[in-house]
């Protein structure tokens, strides 16, 4: 649990800290080449915040994790979803067969919701550690995959915004712990219905001293409690022994929603250490009495990165309750939304932060969680950066400490007209590094399965508002976006070979089709927010997509959303494939090395009915790539349930597998016992319409011979 | 819709179809299904050609309007067992490919839905074709 390396630094660092306070116990402290701290002393656990440029006091695994170990969502802290491992090479994948399959036996029940787990496990020592779509922890051995522990913190059905996800859960060691106390180890996961859970990670018993009993209410502060508006998807980040998360807000449901304030805790006690109100600067901990969070500023509903010696946490921010109409937003909303925002956790204060999209009204929130690197330069230098991929398809590059990009950042001319024409932004920040983003539409890029469904395609081209990217929302009249909420890059993140000096990132390619709607016909259609019972089944059957009739209150429009714009009848897009990719880029340089469509279409076709062409169309994807040493890209993520390994260097697909059940989920990595394994969780994605399942996949090469 | 009897007298019975009088007396089984897709061509090309006026008068492709025309009067042809509908037809199938190639060059995905309905419409018409020539031959 504690290898000799760690515990050196432990013990150095320890030193370091008591030296320097006995030296000057009352004095503010510095860090070198960093920001100062606040005025007062500020205690974190039993320590002071003292701290030097290379390492922390306590560091955990996820800053610098053992080589068969994948103990954060990105891998490590950094989020560089890479491992050092390399016993599978591009020459023996293709003899990789499943070496066992867990179920975690969380399934919905009938009419009970819609589900896309998302789950990535981490793998810490001997245990793989997860949670499920409703967020039951488990604790798996690594090896067998046989279950050690499950908690089940018996989250309603009621508290599921438009899915039950779980995409992972977080690690903690605490700092000064013996091996035998209570919770020296824990599991940490944020849940749908707004709580923060710890448990032991040994078995998986509530951890009695953290917050309530092992329980800490994020709807404190927040409001009225409606369940499903305000929920956990993403795993919480510790940073320097702060546990900071953010939230899911449901999209488009009314102005006055819950925050979007981002809380650090303490990652030992659970107690609030300072939380993040962009609407209220004054705000330290708790609102004032009888008030709340400042409510529907923007909010962070994915994971967030850290640098661990600097003391920040990396938020990728989303935009204001109501998406797709401003008028009602304040001056901070606008200056933090869809932005990366550094906080310093010994603070709770931003240092600096980088707009990708000023006045969003297109949900362009950044769903990436961003990497570190240390960027390489000309010279033969390097700069401590980060790398953001966005939903446009810009990806930065910013140095981490002072948030300056590292390549030209060009305000270029944006479309006017719209709904709003006097708020929207005259310009929008370009990437000069690179974009995921491809060339504007054009009427013959609409698509079909015969001339006559293309030719309605064609139509509703000509007939929209379409002027390129940041199309201005229209009223009435339907307006094209694109690229469209799903990025560019989402939540699967980019992974970067630091070594190879690659970064790889999948995308989508498909726009939407929207539309503001008058107040009066959104009266007429009934369409209710979250709190008046409204659950926006205003389209089909099967369960809204996203935005497809979001009410939007508080607004004079409401929204609808055709996502991935779907003709009727056919219910295939309008625009011809491929709708994703994955990609290659060139860390230095930010060049295109090698681009690829991502999936087959085997399980796509008209109607709804499988085609099962096995050729590859690039199909949509949610879910991520990982990288390992030896040159393999990992990854599911597109909608033909196929989990796939592909060549880092030449972009090859060299091995691909049927899952049981939608991928849409970022793959690990790790070794046990010797042997290297990948796993997934394999749970579907009802927006993405793959089957749901429960199942947690590991693949390994076969055991004799090789 | 009786199917005339040997027993009628020889002289062959015409019926309007489409305002075209056309000879139904001695319309075999391949007869009938000629005259079906035939007509199914006509609709088709005014479905065609109806979007692709209302595709021009927003400033898109004339391709729609001028195929469906096309479709119209190959059908309209073949119902009167014209042999010059099957070439109007062909006329029809390779100007598509040709616009096709123009628009999204050799972009097999792309391709797909502007080519492969033709293609499955030219096959039928060839496996029509000995009918219509039986037909004509009786003119």
């Amino acid at each position: 649990m504690f290898t000799s390396q760690r515990v050196l630094a432990y013990v150095v660092s320890l030193s370091l800290a008591t030296h320097a306070v006995a030296q000057d116990a009352e004095e503010e402290t510095e860090v070198p080449g960093g920001p100062t701290s606040s005025e007062a002393q500020i205690d974190v656990g039993d320590r002071q915040a003292v701290q030097t440029p290379t390492f922390s006091a306590t560091p955990q695994p996820s800053d610098d994790p053992a080589p068969g170990d994948w103990p954060a969502w990105g891998r490590e802290s950094s989020a560089s979803r890479h491992s050092p491992l390399d016993e599978i090479t591009p020459d023996n994948v293709s003899e990789l067969e499943v070496a066992w399959t867990y179920r975690t036996g969380d399934m919905p029940e009938e009419g009970e919701g819609k589900y896309a787990p998302e789950t990535t496990p981490l793998k810490v020592g001997d245990n793989l550690y997860l949670c499920s779509a409703m967020n039951v922890m488990v604790s798996l051995d690594a090896r067998t995959g046989e279950e050690q522990w499950r908690y089940d913190p018996q989250v309603d059905p009621g508290a599921i915004p438009y899915s039950a996800s779980c995409r992972g859960v977080t690690y903690y060691e605490v700092p000064d712990a013996a091996d035998d106390q209570a919770c020296a180890t824990r599991i940490i996961e944020g849940t749908l219905d707004a709580r923060l859970i710890a448990v032991d990670a040994q078995t998986g018993e509530l951890c009695q001293a953290f917050g309530d009993g092992g329980t800490v209410d994020l709807w404190t502060g927040i409001g009225e409690k409606v369940p499903g508006w305000y929920a956990v998807t993403a795993p919480p980040v510790i940073v320097q022994d702060v546990l900071v998360t953010g939230a899911q807000v449901k999209d488009g449901q009314a102005e006055d929603a819950p925050s979007g304030v981002i809380r650090g805790y303490d990652a030992v006690t659970g107690e609030l250490e300072w939380a993040w109100d962009m609407g209220n600067p004054n705000v330290d901990g708790l609102p004032p009495e009888g008030e709340t969070y400042t409510r529907g500023t923007p909010n962070m509903w994915t994971t967030a990165s850290s640098d661990e010696a600097l003391g920040y946490v990396y938020l990728p921010m989303g935009n204001s309750s109501v998406d797709y109409w401003g008028g009602n937003r304040s001056e901070e909303e606008n200056e933090f939304s869809t932005s990366l925002v550094a906080i310093d956790v010994n603070t709770g204060e931003p240092v600096w932060h980088f707009q990708t999209v000023h006045y969003d009204v297109w949900d362009y929130d950044l769903g990436s969680q961003p990497t570190l690197v240390d960027f390489p330069r000309d010279d033969g230098s390097t700069v401590p950066a980060i790398i953001l991929p966005s939903k446009q398809g810009d990806i930065y590059v910013l140095n981490r400490e002072t948030g300056e990009s590292l390549f030209p950042v060009e305000e270029v001319e944006a479309p006017t007209g719209g709904a709003e024409p006097d708020n929207l932004s005259p310009t929008q920040p370009r990437s000069g590094y690179h974009s995921l983003a491809f060339p504007n539409l054009e009427e013959k890029d609409m698509w079909g399965m015969t001339p006559i469904d293309q030719l309605w395609c064609r139509i509703q081209f000509r007939r929209a508002s379409y002027k390129g990217m940041y199309t201005p929302p229209t009223v009435g009249q339907r307006f094209i976006q694109y690229p469209g909420y799903n990025g560019g890059n989402d939540w699967g993140s980019a992974a970067v070979d630091a070594e190879r000096g690659i970064i790889i990132a999948n995308y989508n390619d498909i726009p939407n089709f929207n539309r503001l709607i008058p107040r009066e016909e959104a009266e007429e259609r009934n369409l209710q927010p979250i709190y008046a019972g409204g659950d926006n089944t205003d389209s089909e059957a099967d369960g809204p997509a996203e935005g497809a009739g979001d009410p939007q209150v508080g607004a004079p429009y409401a929204i609808d959303v055709n996502a991935g714009w779907r003709a009727p009848i056919t219910g295939m897009p309008c625009t011809a494939p491929p709708y994703g990719g994955i990609r290659a880029i060139d860390l230095a340089s930010g060049e295109t090395l090698w681009d690829e469509p991502l999936g087959t279409a085997r399980k796509n076709g008209p109607f709804g009915i499988p085609s099962h062409m096995p050729f590859k169309i690039g199909t949509p994807n949610n879910g991520g790539p990982l990288l390992t040493a030896s040159g393999l890209i990992f990854i599911a993520a597109a909608t033909d349930d196929l989990i796939r390994a592909i060549d880092t260097e030449t972009g090859e697909v060299l091995w691909n597998d049927v899952l049981p059940a939608g991928g849409q989920a970022n793959p690990i990595t790790y070794e046990a016992d010797g042997r290297q394994y990948v796993v997934i969780g394999a749970g579907g994605h009802h927006f993405m319409e793959t089957p749901i399942g429960d199942y947690v996949i590991a693949y390994a090469l076969p055991e004799d011979g090789n | 819709m009786g199917l005339p009897s040997a027993l009628d007298s020889n002289k062959p019975r015409t019926t309007e179809v489409l305002g075209l009088a056309t000879d139904n007396a001695s319309r075999s089984v391949g007869g009938w299904f000629l005259l079906v897709f035939a007509i199914i061509l006509v609709i088709l090309g005014l479905i065609l050609a109806a979007g692709g006026i209302w595709l021009v008068t927003l400033g898109g492709s004339w391709y729609y309007l001028i195929a469906g025309l096309g479709l119209i009067i190959s059908g309209g042809l073949m119902a009167r067992d014209s042999l010059t509908g099957v070439w109007v037809y062909c006329l029809v199938l390779f100007g598509t490919l040709i616009w096709a190639l123009w628009e999204v060059g050799l972009s097999p995905w792309e391709l797909l839905p502007r080519v492969f309905g033709y293609i499955v419409l030219g096959a039928i018409v060839l496996a029509l074709l000995p009918a219509l020539k039986r037909r004509q031959a009786t003119l």
